[in-house]
């Protein structure tokens, strides 16, 4: 009798562990179905995740996306991790087997404890059977966060291959196809005078605008991409300019451009000024423009002890003349991104 | 340019240069003809590698022709002296030629003062300084000079000039890599008349004169060869040419036919234009499949599309120079150029349109993104030039009214003043005129501001240009410089103290200045075209003393050379470069067993005291830089083998070197030489 409990029991449980187990992918495909990377609390990650009975694996990111947190690196690693669910989600190897999953700190910190995280973001893969290896924690300070390398190390672990598939970017397509409709819509408007086309006013302006945005460099803010201005996690002020003299903030820029065109135009101004044509206000307006520019040029070259009272302007030039002078000093050669000579000595 | 000539010695500087003295040597002692044909198996052993084939001669040539003439005349100036003041001399040239270019595009006083402004501004200064001997430095004046002589062709029309102009051309494809933009720029020019209806008879003979002599010309240059009609950089001009054919001849008909006939000539022309169009599309689309016009290259892309480096060329994308421009570094190689340059695009409104005004422009809008801040270079004399068309025209105005009227009391020039700037109401005519102060003003103002660039201009090459990097200096703790020799003096012992076909190896950086100065044989050099070789050398270095020791029996090494800075704290070292051995030692198939993670803690670090990889405190690399150092006190309150680069205590600290013996190791420490031993005497 005893031994016929035994195996009624074992039956018994075993339907049950069945049933919940059906129970478990059900839900998970359910919430997939919604969204593609299953947002998860404590609970729900040491039932889903943690829990024995288990055929699926899942690839869980432990992240923490409040801005509060100040973690930009992981704004960009859920981004990825969301293209790779995507490409997952679409790829013919897609079945309930495998799970996204991502646990954000406020929600499940406990879970950071339990496995002992203290940074964010991470990856790990829990797999169906057997238990947790080193390789199933990825490894996001050699490899980086990039899709393609999530993927890679996916299918390693899985052996569940996806093509990442990224949704293009149209941006730069629309913006051409704006640009180009209304320059064709203004010809197409102007289309009896196309005098203005030989206008030399309107190439200098348009000239005038390029340089000015190319020597703030607006071009290493497109390559390089910086944040409009930032944030000191400590006490909450707001830096316009940047620290190093290596970079620089798109604020910063800004400010650079307008300092630039007021001075610029003050010299067209001063171009003018004398010319016959040119009204009388223009000229005062010269005249002025004029000194503000010799203000600027001023601190240029200040000594850092005049600098204090101009802050902005002249941190940004005194800046500039060190740091430039770093980045000269490195600027030959290869890998090498070490400043070429920083001795110190034995005193 | 000479701050660094005095201030130090009579030096070259750098890496580059030195190979560039090493070839001048060369050609001054055997002539021209065993320079072309010279092959230098002193570098890439056993490689070689063939000097005149694969090197722009200009300035070599151009060096060796100032020494052999000065000998001529019985002034015996060592070689290294003119290598050592050649870019000096020649942006003194510059000034002169950027005086004429400028006095071609506006005035003899605008040229004064863009000259003035050439003369110091730090973008070009930075790569004419005394020793910088290099490309640049004589190419800046071949491209300002071919500049104007061609707009000296443009508006004359003559043959004559267009030769010059495509002999000035020459000379800028033999000196420097930079002649593309010469070859873009022109037939943009040409093209852009076209585009405005500008196009004459004196620009059909220039361009034409000057794209065919020119194009042969510098096809004599071996390293160019084929490229003028075989790549894409060059296509441009080519087709532009054809434009100019095309076009001339159909004015030409324009003149001979009448008003019916042409335009029956015209239809014509349009069908068989498209049929021409349509070939030629065909002809070039066959032969780029056909592979007969090479594309692009990388470094051209990244020209066109900045990003494409980032996502592409990791190589290039690393080098320094190729990295994007900041506002700052604007400021601080053009400082007042910046704000002066743009308002010559306004005042030329004013002025009458001459065709080569356009080139003004075109030059100005094409040298405009100069995000690669080794491009400032080739803008910098185009801001000069613009620069001092504006700053001549402000001065010229206003100066005229500096004495034409006596002011007749002070108080009533107070209040005019005051309400010239602050009253609206008052009507103002006339008051520049009136009260000459107010140019004087304007005039004082910007003489203000021309010393304040100049003395920037001062500031910036003495603090920043003027380091010849081979000599190293600092401040010492009583405020005076100390110089550190270390480099030449390891460079001498080696020449002394070695055998004459010892070869030694060392990372590629230090490749040109041992051959140059040490005169002995060495492995792999700046001139980075066999990267399986480097690799090589850099799985040496990154492997465990017995596989390096394969390695360099293979590669026959007698010496090893490493520049360590741990004891003085020159922080661009060895140790510092060491993640890209690795990287580029693993990166082929050889050196698959070299991992750049084994040499990171497990956290991802890279270190080198006790918590660092063991791998790392295991290979040749670590053992060359730290023997013996673990047994130096290096600062105070620290332990010994203090490291006062990366700021640690070494993690491995007494080992003794199987296969090496320490051969020297200069007075700082900053270069240390191994020798390495003979096999063991088994029998």
């Amino acid at each position: 009798i005893s031994a016929l409990l035994v195996v009624f029991a074992t039956v018994c449980s075993c339907k049950t562990k069945q049933e919940i187990l059906e129970d478990k992918v059900k839900q998970l495909t359910e919430w997939s179905n919604r969204r593609t990377v299953i947002q998860m609390n404590t609970n729900k990650f040491s039932t889903y995740v943690k829990t024995k009975p288990r055929n699926y694996s899942t690839i869980v990111m432990f992240t923490a996306l409040d801005s509060k947190r100040g973690c930009s690196v992981c704004r960009e690693a859920n981004d990825e991790f969301t293209i790779l669910a995507n490409s997952y989600r679409f790829s013919p190897a897609y079945s309930n087997s495998l799970f996204f999953v991502m646990v954000d700190f406020d929600d499940g910190s406990e879970v950071f404890q339990s496995l002992g995280l203290n940074s964010a973001p991470a990856f790990m893969h829990f797999p169906a059977k057997g238990k947790r290896k080193g390789a199933d924690t990825y490894d996001i300070q050699r490899l980086g966060f990039h899709a393609d390398n999530l993927a890679k190390w996916m299918s390693e672990r899985t052996e569940v291959v996806v093509r990442i598939f990224r949704p293009p970017n149209y941006t730069g397509t629309v913006v051409l196809v704006l640009l180009f409709s209304l320059a064709g819509g203004l010809l197409y408007v102007r289309r009896n005078s196309l005098e203005f086309f030989y206008n030399k006013t309107f190439w200098s302006i348009v000239s005038i605008f390029i340089v000015l945005a190319m020597t703030s460099g607006q071009m290493w803010n497109h390559i390089r991409g910086p944040p409009y201005y930032h944030r000191n996690p400590q006490n909450g002020a707001i830096h316009y300019i940047h620290g190093s003299s290596q970079g620089q903030l798109v604020a910063e820029t800004h400010i650079i451009m307008l300092i630039h065109g007021a001075i610029v135009a003050g010299f067209i101004m001063l171009n003018e000024a004398h010319h016959p044509k040119a009204d009388i206000s223009k000229r005062r307006d010269s005249i002025l423009y004029s000194s503000d520019q010799m203000f600027y040029s001023r601190y240029g070259l200040a000594t850092p002890k005049e600098q204090i009272p101009y802050k902005l302007h002249f941190y940004g030039y005194w800046r500039t003349c060190l740091g430039c002078f770093l980045s000269q000093l490195t600027h030959v050669h290869f890998p090498t991104k070490v400043p070429r000579l920083s001795l110190q000595l034995p005193s | 340019r000479l701050f660094s000539v005095l201030r130090f010695e009579s030096v070259i500087h750098e890496f580059d240069p030195y190979f560039n003295y090493r070839t001048t040597r060369f050609l001054a002692e055997k002539g021209f003809y065993d320079f072309h044909n010279w092959f230098d198996e002193m570098a890439w052993y056993p490689l070689g590698r063939i000097i005149g084939g694969t090197i722009y001669p200009g300035l070599m040539v151009t060096a060796a022709a100032f020494y052999n003439v000065l000998h001529y005349l019985n002034l015996t100036i060592d070689i290294r002296n003119m290598c050592v003041f050649l870019a000096p001399l020649f942006s003194s040239f510059t000034a002169i030629v950027t005086y004429h270019l400028t006095k071609e595009l506006s005035n003899s006083g605008a040229g004064l003062v863009a000259a003035a402004f050439m003369a110091i501004v730090p973008g070009y200064i930075s790569r004419s300084v005394a020793g910088s001997y290099d490309n640049e430095g004589i190419a800046i004046f071949c491209m300002l000079i071919t500049y104007t002589l061609w707009i000296k062709s443009v508006k004359t029309g003559s043959i004559f000039w267009s030769v010059l102009c495509s002999l000035a051309y020459f000379y800028m494809v033999s000196s420097w890599g930079g002649y593309v933009f010469l070859i873009n720029l022109i037939p943009i020019h040409v093209l852009a008349c076209i585009v405005t209806g500008r196009f004459s008879h004196r620009i059909y003979v220039a361009y034409t004169t000057v794209y065919c002599v020119g194009t042969i010309l510098s096809m004599q240059i071996s390293f160019v060869g084929f490229q003028p009609v075989q790549t894409s950089e060059h296509m441009g001009a080519l087709g532009v040419f054809g434009i100019c054919q095309i076009v001339s001849f159909v004015a030409y008909l324009k003149s001979k036919l009448s008003a019916a006939h042409y335009a029956i000539f015209w239809q014509a022309l349009y069908y068989l234009n498209l049929w021409v169009y349509n070939i030629n599309v065909q002809y070039i689309f066959t032969i780029s499949i056909a592979g007969k016009i090479a594309p692009w290259t990388g470094r051209f892309y990244s020209l066109l599309d900045p990003s494409y480096a980032k996502n592409n060329i990791p190589i290039i994308a690393s080098v320094s120079e190729h990295q994007p421009t900041t506002w700052s570094s604007f400021y601080f190689d053009l400082q007042m150029l910046v704000f002066l340059f743009p308002e010559n695009g306004i005042s030329n409104f004013f002025c009458d349109l001459f065709q080569f005004q356009y080139f003004n422009h075109l030059k100005m809008f094409l040298t405009i993104p100069p995000y690669q801040v080794r491009l400032m270079l080739v803008l910098a004399p185009v801001m000069a030039v613009l620069a001092g068309i504006g700053v001549n025209h402000i001065l010229t105005t206003f100066m005229k009214n500096l004495d034409t009227v006596v002011v007749k009391d002070k108080k009533g020039l107070e209040s005019a003043i005051s309400s010239f700037i602050f009253s609206t109401h008052t009507p103002m005519t006339n008051i520049c005129i009136n009260y000459p102060q107010i140019s004087t003003g304007v005039v004082l103002l910007v003489s203000v501001l021309l010393s304040l660039f100049a003395s920037h201009s001062v500031w910036v090459t003495s603090e920043a240009y003027s380091s010849p990097s081979i000599v190293l200096s600092a401040r010492g703790g009583d405020g005076g410089r100390i110089i550190f020799d270390d480099f030449r003096e390891a460079y001498y012992w080696l020449r002394q103290n070695t055998p004459e076909n010892a070869k030694v190896m060392s990372w590629w950086d230090y490749g040109y200045q041992i051959t140059a100065m040490a005169n002995r044989t060495i492995l792999v050099d700046n001139n980075t075209w066999n990267n399986t070789h480097i690799s090589r050398v850099g799985q040496a270095m990154a492997s465990t003393e017995d596989k390096a020791y394969e390695i360099m029996r293979e590669l026959d090494v007698d010496y090893v050379l490493v520049i360590f800075g741990g004891l003085t704290g020159y922080s661009s070292d060895d140790i510092n470069k060491f993640l890209w051995m690795v990287r580029i030692g693993g990166s082929t198939d050889r050196g698959a067993h070299i991992k750049e993670s084994d040499y990171y803690t497990p956290t991802g670090e890279f270190r080198v005291d006790a918590e660092g990889s063991p791998v790392l405190q295991n290979c040749m690399m670590y053992k060359m830089c730290y023997y013996r150092f673990g047994q130096v006190y290096t600062e105070q309150s620290k332990p010994t083998g203090y490291d006062r680069v990366r700021n640690a205590e070494i993690g491995n600290k007494d080992f003794e070197l199987d296969v090496l013996d320490e051969a020297y190791t200069t007075e700082h420490w900053i270069v240390r030489i191994y020798k390495v031993k003979d096999l063991d005497n088994r029998g």
